[in-house]
């Protein structure tokens, strides 16, 4: 098993890793509809923001810009802890309408504590010059990002690939040519239900770079655990605030449920503080009530992922366990497991 | 139980005649490297002007070399393709028999240069364009590959450039795909067996995003004629194909026999350079090619034939097999234990067919040495043949 704990020293403080950054989509059009957590959930005191919807977003760009703070936008406590991504997420599909030096001057001016490189993401769906168009620029971006760093805040170079030579080869190059603190791995989005093949990505990152890991954009309930075996020292995900809109309940340990295939029910199996008081009633009329609660949820399972490893039970029979009741993330993780051993 | 059989791994002691072990065969077919040549002095002169001259002056050249069963034509060939290989600067390949046409002689080709083999050429062909567009200066196949390893190239960088390239060298793009998508782990396995002809799903063709399927002779053809361009363009001199037991195109019906030999002509035809051909094959067959496919066989040019042994050529061939195996290093021990009447005796028998020859005396050894004989005599011979 590769699950490791580590700190990163940042700005405002000591981060414990591994650690999950909720996103927050403040900046994007929808508004920012997450709901607030820090304070409120121990382990979750960070967040993960997308720079280019903030700085696009002309009334809130004005006023940071003028001297309102970040968390003050967010409507959080002054320490929390912020990874600011480029955006380039959205250019998968639109011109990259940023440059690295832009991008790191927003990311200084939202005082981030963690700056991710600007990059362009693939797909699957692409032809392969245009994904090694898309490599070769993100790592171009990247080194760029590097020579303007003032190394305040830690920049994480963002790495995409679809095979592990092509990883593997990024981070060396990218260690060898530039200054990083950790590494970002992109792009996993489009293939999240080729569980093999994104074990193998992640391996092949983690055994590149003993330094910080993060994935972007896998954090789910279902990815979690495999995440955390794979070593992946960080991840982020939108799916409480997804899932929510969809009415899903996520239930750690198994995964999500739509609460109209549970409608008989009082009372919902979470003790968390928003199940523990509410009906299933009120959490169903109340989209904020049920955000909170996934989040609760995604706390639980590295919670419980956590307390396997640290009490020297056996995270591979709790990760059988895990992953019993369903065929297809099984497999994924017996994938792993194989995938593992061969590296041990 | 029984005791009719006595099993044992005890060795026989070949001492008492100066000897280690039985260096003969006890079943004589040709060993995948060969270290002996006896004889046949006009046709070791024959392939050496082939081989030369395809060597010196590039073109193709290509021949025949025709002998009854057991008279040692794939001993000659894997005798030649030995001393090839030894060469860095041309690829050999063993094709043992042509099987049902051309696709089966490419396949076999490929499978006898192997999966690393090719997976070299992949990285070859990447440091040829690494040196060419980055300020790295790989050498070989293993240089590149750590360069990729250690980060001191970007494999985006020069893997479009490479495609494009190879493309451009063998006018087969999905060739060039194929080639290049050795160096991936995720896809090695799918892109050889697509090089190797064995054929893959759609799926995994898609994923190299190579369209065609490489299943018929024609495209074997494309692929043969692209692998050796390809080679060309790395700087070797070219590609030498062995191809054995020619004759077993006869079993082939005569619109297959016509397409294989066909394919073959247009094989050469489209490599007029690099390409050196041998085909071991039995004379009568040979005779059928020649008077019924004028058009393949007038490309071939030559022939050679083997010829069975003479007394002076099993001399040298037994002495040559028995210094192998003597203990003292004196080496002037000659033909000892078998006396020149006791050869001569097992060439009449054998009527001068090698594979006979080495099966006889390597019996007719471990006989003698059973029986405590210190010399092999006619008469022994006699007596126990």
């Amino acid at each position: 098993m590769l699950y490791r704990r580590r700190k990163l020293d940042l700005p405002r403080g000591e981060l414990d890793t591994p650690v999950l950054f909720p996103v927050r989509n403040i900046g994007k059009r929808s508004s920012d509809n997450t709901p607030t957590y820090v304070g409120t959930i121990p382990e979750f005191s960070a967040a993960m923001i997308n720079a280019r919807s903030i700085r696009n977003r002309d009334p809130m760009w004005q006023r940071i810009s003028n001297g309102v703070t970040l968390r003050e936008e967010m409507d959080v406590p002054e320490d929390t802890i912020v990874f600011a991504d480029s955006g380039g997420f959205d250019f998968a599909n639109e011109e990259v309408d940023t440059t690295p030096a832009k991008t790191l001057d927003t990311q200084r001016q939202l005082d981030a504590d963690i700056l991710g490189t600007v990059d362009i993401p693939l797909s699957r769906e692409n032809r392969a010059a245009e994904n090694q168009r898309r490599i070769d620029q993100s790592i171009e971006y990247a080194l760029k990002a590097s020579d303007h760093h003032d190394g305040k805040g830690l920049l994480f170079a963002s790495v995409h690939g679809y095979d592990p030579e092509t990883i593997r080869n990024n981070i060396q190059y990218l260690e060898k040519n530039g200054e990083f603190d950790g590494f970002a791995l992109g792009s996993m989005v489009p293939i999240r239900t080729d569980y093999k093949k994104v074990t193998k990505l992640i391996l092949s990152a983690r055994n590149a770079t003993d330094k910080h890991l993060h994935v972007y954009g896998l954090g789910g309930l279902v990815y979690q655990p495999l995440l955390l075996y794979l070593g992946v020292d960080s991840f982020d995900s939108s799916a409480f605030i997804r899932s929510a809109g969809n009415r899903n309940y996520l239930i750690p340990g198994f995964g999500g449920e739509e609460l109209r295939n549970i409608e008989e029910l009082d009372r919902l199996p979470c003790p968390c503080p928003v199940c523990g008081q509410k009906e299933l009633d009120e959490i169903r009329e109340d989209r904020t009530a049920l955000t909170q609660h996934n989040l609760w949820a995604l706390a639980t399972e590295l919670r419980r992922f956590r307390y396997v490893a640290e009490s020297d039970r056996d995270v591979e029979e709790y990760l059988d366990l895990r992953f019993s009741g369903n065929k297809v993330t099984k497999r994924a993780y017996e994938t792993a497991k194989q995938q593992m051993r061969r590296l041990t | 139980m029984s005791d009719a059989f006595t099993i044992t791994d005890e060795q026989q002691d070949y001492s008492q005649y100066d000897l280690d072990a039985n260096p003969f065969p006890y079943s004589p077919v040709p060993t995948e490297d060969p270290g002996i040549y006896c004889g046949q002095q006009h046709v070791s002169d024959k392939i050496s002007s082939t081989v030369s001259s395809m060597l010196s002056t590039g073109k193709s050249k290509h021949l025949v070399v025709t002998g009854k069963y057991g008279n040692g034509k794939s001993h000659t060939l894997k005798y030649t393709r030995s001393l090839l290989r030894d060469r860095d600067d041309v690829i050999v390949g063993y094709v043992a028999q042509p099987g049902d046409g051309f696709l089966d002689i490419y396949h076999e080709f490929v499978y006898d240069l192997g999966f690393n083999r090719l997976q070299e050429f992949a990285y070859e062909f990447l440091a040829s364009v690494a040196r060419d567009v980055t300020d790295t200066n790989p050498i070989g196949a293993s240089g590149m590959e750590s360069l990729i390893d250690e980060g001191d190239v970007l494999l985006s960088e020069i893997v479009p450039e490479a495609i494009r390239r190879l493309s451009d060298v063998t006018k087969f793009a999905d060739f060039a795909r194929a080639i290049i998508h050795m160096v991936y782990e995720d896809t090695n396995l799918y892109a050889w067996q697509w090089l190797t002809a064995e054929g893959i799903r759609y799926e995994q063709r898609k994923e190299m995003e190579i369209h065609s399927a490489l299943d018929d002779d024609t495209m074997g053809v494309r692929a043969f004629t692209a692998l050796k361009n390809m080679l060309l363009e790395l700087g070797y001199t070219g590609i030498f194909v062995f191809v054995d037991e020619f004759e077993s195109i006869a079993r082939l019906s005569p619109k297959d026999e016509q397409a294989t030999l066909n394919s073959i002509r247009h094989l050469m035809d489209q490599n007029s350079s690099g390409l050196c051909m041998l085909f071991g094959c039995a004379p009568e067959v040979w005779q059928d090619v020649m008077s019924e496919y004028h058009a393949f066989s007038e490309r071939i040019g030559e022939e050679v034939a083997l010829k069975p042994l003479t007394s002076e050529n099993l001399y040298e061939l037994v002495r040559d097999y028995l210094d192998q195996e003597r203990l003292s290093s004196a080496e002037n021990e000659g033909i000892d234990p078998f006396s020149e009447e006791a050869l001569d005796l097992i060439l009449q028998t054998s009527q001068g067919n090698i594979r006979q020859v080495l099966s006889m005396c390597s019996r007719i050894l471990d006989d003698a040495a059973e029986s405590q004989e210190n010399k092999i005599t006619a008469a022994w011979v006699e007596d126990n043949i």
